[in-house]
């Protein structure tokens, strides 16, 4: 496994939305490093065939809801921990006219 | 510039339909599902986010995402899962969404399609429950989200890269729309948003057997806006491939997402492609799987409605219908549901549809009403054609009658007929042959012309008939008649 | 009143024998007058407290039906919902963040006439094994206040520990209730996954996350599952089946029961710890119990497929923290990108951010299958190690901790602190029920504890071991030094 380098925390930084000072990443670096060289020991286990645990409970499965309408959550208890709003609406920044990915 | 050898090359086009379901309430969230609301208003604390919140799946989400499987003739999968896929957007209440990556819920299918009178078979890749992000409203100075819309329940379709003109890509969105309407699904409303297409598009020579790049055209809001889209960007793609003969095609479509001007008629670049975003998608840890048995796809399966690629069939086979009748019927489901219930008392199945889309649609549309609103009952129309199949009135007296329904919406045509002298029908033989002699009398050159042999005369003559008796007298008995008396 | 268990508590209230105000002013004035050495509570919630309490005297004079834990103090970690009260996760995002709603576990606590105290500290959004990851305030050991009463749930162990109240919630990921029970002396429970409802616990990582009670008797522990060891409709995976008699079933022998032990794993254990746990054993064995050898050195792997996993999930559960809907957003953001990263620059922690880098990268392109897949498919490994272990015995025993507390500062290196979780987090990882309770003290009268892991939905016979293990020995009746005076209200 190629080790991890610090164009990996750039990228890193990047999709997470963390963003950090120069000293901070620094920090990071040495921290991350050690402990993904410590969960590279991981590629010593045998996995052959083993499938991967995606879900815990084995015996539950189709957990599903009625179609009907539940207890709502007001507008105004939901902008009440708004950091901004207007309208209605929660308020961001204005935004480049572009759909996400 | 050399003339542009268009039909060199081939057109490749893949659709991503986004349709969102009809359900009372979202797909994770017990909020209502419901478009033009004030913002915020329907909202839990599941589709805004909040901390500490979980999804929990509508099943009818379920019901209608087999329902779609059956009618597509997809594999429904026995095991299928939900996966998150993160980016960052303000409309994203999680920052993640909630959609099915590597074990969809529907896998291949077929979509029938009637493409300029021939059906054809488009083929689909998959078909996955996903939830919508709410909505960005943009201003000068800040931007406005509103979560309304998040959680709602969305299928996405993805058909192979198997459509090979614009007109095909309207047939096929036309017909998935058509198969949604019927299982009732969506109310599929292109202006909103409840149906969403982006088309992916490349061009090859047509001796040539790889993909070349493509790009993505996105939020075309209506099918003609598509068609427009789509060929504008085919005649761009093989203009500027033709342009650059000697170039690395690679160089000349680079990819991309576009957007429709509809002012330029063109498309236009929105976004360079990027580096593949990676949304590190993984098994949604607060959802178990999902096991579709195959009693539960039985019972989905009597439920679900006479498709539309099935009507289709049965209109043309068994009704004989001609395909292009067929199809106007099948795409309307309004008006097809207008139809079965007047064939339910009217047997002349092809007179019967003529009648309803061509001269009644015609005389409502001019009355500036649609079929829904105005009134006329389906009985009534079916009424109508019966008493011209059995020569109760004419063809042209039927037209009449059409025009007094327009006018008395409601009002059993039997009984307009029976109360207006001028349409009934005249049925006395000695009328008729009163009629006829008087015709002969005054036509002799005419008779003289038929007897010589000339088949055309005896047209003529019927016509003289019907126009004397302005149209009443049963053509049937009027065509014995005369025939016997020329004998 | 502070030695009363809070079976005792509700039967005296029941009784009449004493008012539910008298037992919330006594809450208050413990509360007020310790906790600024201790430093359990984020928030206290005197006025709630104070009127549920009112109201509950009413009830029981106007003789309605009262609830199983009536009158019981519970202070509840400040990562699940109080609706309408300030929900920080120890965190400076969310500062300022009012619960729109209660969580499941605490609408189940009020229905039973239990009286929600306030909020506790915790490591920041859970992660970490000293509380020290606090973004307000230390939490200490009330046996030794240099030291920390160990994480995440340390305000819920400390005021347990320091008998503020006799029980309180606490989540578990990776050992947060038990670690920090075995530091502070008391009992902590982790549930089977899926017995106690998610909804209104702030998610950390989502397969391993459990709410569980912190208390100075099995009994009580028992009591509390009884409450909220419930099926709930708003999470998803949540167990239905109802929930036995855990009261009615705690035994005091452990005849017929066989224990197994991974003495293998454990041979590089602390000469004081494997004391401890030595003796620990030798009680069990005293109380009818077979000691069986079994194989679990695949437990050594099991920090590592902790991490990957946990910060995977919560990489991804913490994403929503971004500043838009809810929380503090940085007053610097001029633009979108701004208001996502300075508010998270601003509002998360340094270890809370090591954590979501870590998600992030076993989860990216061309490291997801080496990572997160990898670890995946250990985890079902180390399932299938315990379901063999299992067909032998019928409770595997294990220290709960590698070492007793330590002071406040002494471990810096995350990975150190990582290694903390050694024992505990296998019963996350299998979704298993297990449980710390008091084995003793160390030489430095820290407290220590033994862990004991059932296989997956025997809450009731990890419970049941519990009861007869503590009543053979009893260290958890110990009330630390300091604390152990009455107060005046």
């Amino acid at each position: 496994m190629a080790h991890f380098d610090e164009k990996d925390l750039i990228k890193l930084m990047n999709l997470s939305r963390i963003e950090c000072s120069q000293e901070e990443k620094e920090k990071f670096y040495t921290s991350l490093s050690r402990v993904v060289d410590y969960i590279e020991t991981l590629s010593e286990v045998n996995t052959d065939g083993i499938t991967p645990c995606n879900h815990i409970l084995e015996t539950v499965s189709n957990v599903t809801r009625e179609d009907t309408i539940g207890d709502l959550l007001s507008r105004e208890v939901f902008l009440a921990n708004a950091p901004s709003h207007v309208g209605g609406m929660v308020k961001v920044p204005p935004i480049i006219k572009l759909t996400p990915s | 510039m050399t003339n542009i050898q268009y039909d060199l090359w081939q057109p490749v086009i893949g659709l991503e339909v986004h349709i969102q379901l009809n359900t009372k309430t979202k797909l994770f969230s017990s909020a209502p599902n419901r478009f033009g609301d004030e913002p915020n208003t329907n909202i839990t604390d599941v589709c805004t986010g909040q901390p500490g919140t979980l999804p929990v799946l509508n099943k009818e989400v379920l019901k209608k995402a087999v329902q779609l499987g059956l009618a597509l003739k997809s594999s429904i999968a026995p095991f299928s899962r939900f996966d998150r896929k993160s980016y960052f957007y303000p409309d994203s209440p999680r920052n993640f969404q909630i959609t099915q990556f590597d074990h969809p819920i529907i896998s291949g299918g077929t979509i029938l399609a009637d493409v300029e009178g021939v059906t054809k078979a488009f083929a689909v890749n998959r078909a996955h429950i996903e939830d919508d992000a709410g909505m960005l409203k943009h201003f000068s100075t800040f931007a406005g989200v509103d979560y309304n819309r998040a959680g709602v329940p969305l299928i996405e379709v993805v058909s192979e890269a198997c459509i090979h003109s614009s007109k095909e890509a309207v047939a096929y969105a036309t017909a998935l729309r058509a198969i949604m309407e019927y299982i009732d699904a969506s109310d599929c409303n292109m202006e909103e948003g409840s149906l969403r297409f982006d088309a992916n598009i490349s061009v090859r020579l047509k001796t040539e057997t790889t993909l070349r790049n493509k790009i993505e055209i996105k939020n075309m809001n209506s099918f003609h806006n598509m068609e427009m889209a789509i060929d504008s960007e085919i005649k761009r793609q093989i203009r500027l491939y033709s342009e650059n003969p000697d170039a690395d095609p690679k160089t000349i479509i680079q990819g991309g997402t576009y957007r429709f001007d509809l002012e330029k008629k063109e498309t236009v670049l929105m976004r360079k492609k990027e580096a593949a975003e990676d949304y590190r998608y993984f098994p949604e840890p607060d959802l178990p799987p999902v096991f579709i048995s195959a009693s539960f796809i039985e019972e989905i399966k009597k439920d679900l409605p006479e498709l539309p690629h099935e009507r289709f069939k049965r209109y043309t086979e068994q009704l004989f219908l001609s395909p292009a009748a067929a199809s106007t019927l099948i795409n309307d489901r309004q008006m097809c549901l207008y139809f079965e219930r007047a064939y339910a008392t009217c047997p002349h199945a092809k007179n019967l549809c003529n009648w309803l889309i061509v001269e009644f649609t015609g005389r409502i549309k001019d009355s500036g009403r649609t079929l829904q609103a105005i009134g006329i009952l389906p009985e009534h129309v079916a009424s109508l054609v019966n008493m011209i199949e059995d020569g109760t009135i004419t063809g042209k007296i039927a037209k009449c009658v059409a025009d007094d329904m327009i006018l008395s919406p409601g009002k059993d045509c039997r009984l307009i007929v029976k109360e207006n002298p001028d349409y009934q029908p005249l049925q006395d033989t000695s009328s008729i042959e009163a009629l006829i002699d008087q015709v002969l009398s005054e036509n002799s050159q005419s008779v003289t012309d038929y007897k010589a042999g000339k088949t055309k005369a005896f047209a003529f003559l019927i016509g003289q008939v019907m126009k004397l008796c302005k149209g009443k007298a049963s053509p049937i008995m009027v065509n014995e008649i005369l025939t016997k008396k020329l004998q | 009143m502070h030695k009363h268990s809070a079976t005792e508590i509700t039967t005296l209230f029941t009784k009449g024998e004493i008012s539910a105000e008298e037992i919330a002013k006594n809450t208050l004035a413990r509360i007020e007058h310790f906790d600024k050495d201790v430093g359990a509570f984020l928030a206290v919630h005197s006025e709630r407290m104070l009127k549920k309490a009112a109201n509950l005297d009413q009830k029981r004079k106007s003789g309605e039906k009262l609830g199983a834990l009536a009158g019981v103090p519970v202070a509840i970690k400040d990562n699940i919902h109080i609706n309408g009260t300030l929900t920080t996760c120890a965190s400076k995002f969310l500062s300022n963040y009012k619960a729109v709603f209660d969580a499941t576990v605490c609408s189940l606590l009020e229905e039973e006439g239990a009286l929600l105290v306030g909020k506790t500290n915790l490591d920041e959004f859970a992660m970490g094994s000293s509380t020290e990851n606090s973004a307000y305030q230390k939490t200490r050991n009330p046996w030794d206040l240099s030291c920390t009463p160990g994480g995440s749930s340390g305000g819920s162990a400390a005021a347990v520990s320091a008998r503020f109240c006799p029980l309180s919630l606490g989540s578990d990921t990776g050992g947060s209730i038990r670690q920090p029970a075995s530091f502070t002396g008391i009992v902590g429970f982790k549930p089977s996954y899926g017995r106690v409802s998610r909804y209104g616990l702030v998610a950390f990582a989502s397969s391993l996350d459990q709410i569980g009670p912190f208390s100075t008797t099995v009994t009580d522990a028992a009591l509390m599952m009884q409450v909220i060891g419930r099926g709930c409709d708003k999470d998803s995976t949540s167990i239905h089946a109802k929930a036995p008699d855990y009261v009615g079933s705690l035994s005091s022998s452990m005849k017929g029961l066989k224990i197994g032990i991974p003495w293998h794993f454990l041979e590089q254990l602390n000469e004081e710890v494997k004391q401890n746990f030595l003796a620990s054993v030798e009680i069990c064995k005293k109380l009818g119990a077979e000691i069986i050898d079994v194989d679990l050195d695949i437990l050594s792997h099991s920090i590592a497929v902790y991490y990957v996993l946990a910060t995977a999930e919560a990489s991804t559960n913490l994403a929503r923290f971004d500043g838009v809907r809810y929380g503090v957003r940085s007053p610097k953001a001029t633009n979108l990108e701004q208001v996502y990263d300075l508010s998270r620059h601003d509002g998360f922690g340094p270890e809370v951010k090591n954590r979501i880098l870590l998600g992030t990268y076993v989860l990216s392109s061309g490291y997801k299958d080496a990572y997160y897949k990898k670890a995946q498919q250990v985890r079902t490994l180390i399932i299938e190690k315990f379901k063999t272990a299992f067909t032998g015995c019928n409770l595997v025993m294990m220290p709960t901790s590698p070492f007793p507390a330590f002071t406040l500062g002494e471990i810096q290196d995350p990975l150190q602190m990582y290694l903390q979780d050694i024992f505990t987090i296998a019963a996350n990882l299998i979704g298993a029920p297990a449980i710390s309770i008091p084995s003793g003290f160390s030489n430095k009268n820290m407290p220590l504890g033994v862990q004991l892991i059932g296989p997956y939905m025997h809450d009731k016979e990890v419970l049941s071991a519990a009861f007869a293990f503590e009543k053979a020995c009893g260290f958890g009746s110990k009330i630390p030094q300091a604390f152990d005076k009455e107060i005046s209200v």
